[in-house]
């Protein structure tokens, strides 16, 4: 069985390189290794590479990885196969407060422009505050009680979206397109920004795969084998939640990934989250690398929104990981 | 049994935040209101000085050295003021929905959220003009790609759009020509007040901007650009006294029982045809008079000079025995 993380590893190169070579500009092989190295002398493709692609591609990266990486760690939570990112509220409450910042005309400066990221940030996080708060009971946080409360709060969130986005219908096109998963309004500085998040996010889900596998088991034995199991429940929820937050605040809402990358990686690699999570999160980046790419190709010059991209593939897919998950009898 | 009632609101829970908000409308839902009248208070028309350097409507300050030769235009008005000036030639690229006049002009494609960044960058534009319907988001992408980009907020009334018209030719060098053509929307306008002002009776008119529910139809209300025109030909929009595009019940619309319905939505292929087979229209004033009648949404909505054009088409339908 060959490694793994070789496969995965080699799988995001080849997407990265795929990503900065396509666009709907056609940059020749050797102009584009001769800009990237600096020695390009065509103004236009540098500013096309440097500024438009390359942030462009460690976003989209990022962002998949953060998708991924949280939904295999969604799945190891609740043990259910159809847990996906968006489960406890982040989708709706991001979504929430990012038509809310787009009602208001925010002056034209730096921080007049993060308004939107901003509110979705905030207002997922604060989604997700309230569905944990509501699934308590004592002192634990069973997770049908968040499954459950995050649905009620999600959809809450969702009719309120709807209704406002038809009531300022001069934001409507704006709105509707933020909400597809818009990659395409990128700089580094929205790359940048979300590094930070990504990277503690990221570990600490990482570094949680012993305790998921544990998990496995259910809240009593793993208490019995030693796990704090509120401690490390909260610390997932935190660290997920933060991750996809921060994505979903810069890149919209793109569906799918966070639930069918984590399956493959399961189906071929095994269900030990202490590799299942950085296979994830690698797999997560390259599918959405991919998928992003198709974006960009399929209907040029126009670009079609990621999420559209994601859910047409992704749907078959799990309709056929369902299919299989019934004739093995397991998932 | 605990399982399956899992499984179940799992997958509730999928549809409802997975597919939730990407099951709104993906379509144009209100499609017509692409132009919002500006809703902040004085907007004069914007000046240029000799030595370009601009304020443009989002308070950025843009330079400009010398006029513009290679334009991008992100929204259909732009473009056909552009063309109006006599700048058509110095138009490199245009949005999706730029359709008027016909021209050989590349489209950069769509110009919701996502923009065609590579393909703008490689037309190598000297000035791209936003509208308002482009977003603050968009202008700063532009602006850290190093393109020297323009705001220019929508007009409020037909004067303030002779403002547009002049401020963009000066900016591409064409003032004699804009003068000329001004003028003569000037006049086409005067022609219609002439006749419409000493009038004392308005027409009732309903605009239906979108009607694929006819029992909720959308209509356009105070502070548009189409309650305006509709006013200056005569007319008295039953929804004017309700901001924006509202959406109306067929009870107000039968309660107010207008002389006209104007169909803004004929592009998308509403005919008169259709309105007697709604149900409960059928006993409309207009409907059994026959004066329902399809019009350009495009001669209202875009507040460029075509707006005239609009003006003239309202003005002839409303008071036809005054307009030969």
């Amino acid at each position: 069985m060959r490694n793994p993380f070789i496969i995965s590893l080699l799988a995001l190169a080849v997407m990265l390189l795929l990503s900065l070579a396509i666009g709907s500009v056609f940059i020749p092989p050797a102009e584009l290794w001769r800009t990237l190295s600096g020695a390009g002398s065509n103004e236009t493709f540098r500013t096309i590479l440097w500024d438009i692609r390359l942030p462009r591609t460690v976003l989209v990266a990022m962002v998949g990885a953060a998708l991924a990486g949280s939904g295999a760690a969604y799945q190891g939570l609740f043990r259910n196969p159809l847990a996906d990112p968006y489960l406890i509220g982040v989708a709706s409450g991001a979504g929430l407060g990012a038509i809310l910042a787009m009602s208001i005309h925010w002056p034209y400066t730096t921080l007049g422009l993060l308004a939107v990221p901003l509110a979705a940030f905030i207002a997922s996080l604060l989604t997700v505050y309230l569905v944990y708060t509501f699934a308590h009971i004592g002192g634990s946080v069973p997770t049908t009680n968040l499954i459950l409360a995050g649905v009620a709060v999600s959809s809450f969130a969702t009719s309120l979206t709807s209704f406002l986005m038809m009531r300022s219908t001069g934001e409507l096109r704006r709105a509707i397109g933020w909400l597809l998963g818009g990659v395409s309004l990128v700089s580094w500085d929205a790359t940048l920004t979300l590094i930070p998040y990504l990277a503690i996010g990221l570990t600490a889900l990482v570094l949680n795969g012993y305790a998921l596998n544990l998990l496995q088991f259910g809240d009593d034995q793993a208490t019995q084998m030693g796990l704090n199991v509120r401690r490390a429940k909260f610390i997932i929820i935190v660290a997920a939640s933060l991750v996809t937050a921060a994505a979903v605040s810069f890149a919209g809402i793109i569906g799918f990934v966070g639930l069918v990358v984590p399956h493959v990686a399961r189906i071929w690699w095994g269900v030990d989250y202490r590799r299942l999570i950085p296979l994830s999160i690698l797999g997560g980046a390259s599918a959405l690398l991919l998928a992003d790419v198709l974006a960009r190709i399929v209907m040029a010059p126009q670009e079609l929104p990621v999420g559209i991209v994601t859910a047409l593939a992704g749907a078959p897919f799990f309709l056929w990981v369902l299919r299989r998950a019934k004739n093995q009898g397991t998932w | 049994m605990f399982r399956k009632t899992i499984y179940l609101t799992l997958l509730l829970a999928l549809l409802l935040t997975g597919c939730g908000p990407a099951a709104t409308p993906t379509e144009a839902a209100v499609p017509a209101p692409t132009e919002l009248p500006a809703t902040d208070a004085v907007s004069a028309a914007p000046t240029a000085s000799d030595a370009m350097t601009l304020t443009d409507g989002l308070g950025r300050t843009v330079v400009l050295n010398g006029t513009a030769q290679r334009i991008i235009s992100m929204a259909p008005s732009i473009t056909e003021i552009l063309f109006a000036v006599g700048a058509g030639d110095q138009v490199v690229g245009r949005d999706q929905f730029s359709d008027y006049p016909a021209a050989n002009v590349t489209d950069i494609g769509a110009t919701y959220e996502a923009l065609n960044t590579e393909l703008i960058v490689s037309l190598k534009p000297d000035l791209i003009i936003t509208a308002e319907i482009n977003s603050p988001e968009q202008v700063q992408t532009l602006e850290n790609l190093g393109l020297t980009v323009y705001y220019l907020k929508n007009p409020t009334t037909i004067e303030e759009m002779y403002g547009d018209m002049e401020f963009l030719a000066q900016l591409t060098g064409h003032e004699a020509e804009a003068a000329a053509a001004i003028e003569s929307l000037k006049k086409r306008v005067a022609a219609v007040d002439e006749k419409i002002m000493p009038l004392s009776s308005r027409i009732s008119v309903f605009y239906e901007v979108y009607g694929t529910d006819p029992a909720k139809p959308f209509t356009a209300g105070k502070g548009t650009f189409i309650t305006l025109l509709i006013e200056r030909a005569g007319g008295y929009n039953i929804a004017s006294d309700i901001d924006g595009y509202p959406q109306l019940s067929l009870e107000q619309v039968v309660a107010a029982d207008p002389a006209f319905i104007i169909l803004g939505d004929a592009k998308f292929g509403t005919t008169p045809e259709s309105i007697p087979q709604r149900p409960g229209w059928a006993n409309l004033s207009a409907v059994k008079n026959g004066q329902v009648v399809p019009f350009n949404d495009d001669l209202i909505s875009r507040p460029g000079p075509r707006m005239v054009d609009g003006l003239e088409e309202l003005a002839k339908l409303l008071r036809p025995e005054l307009f030969k």
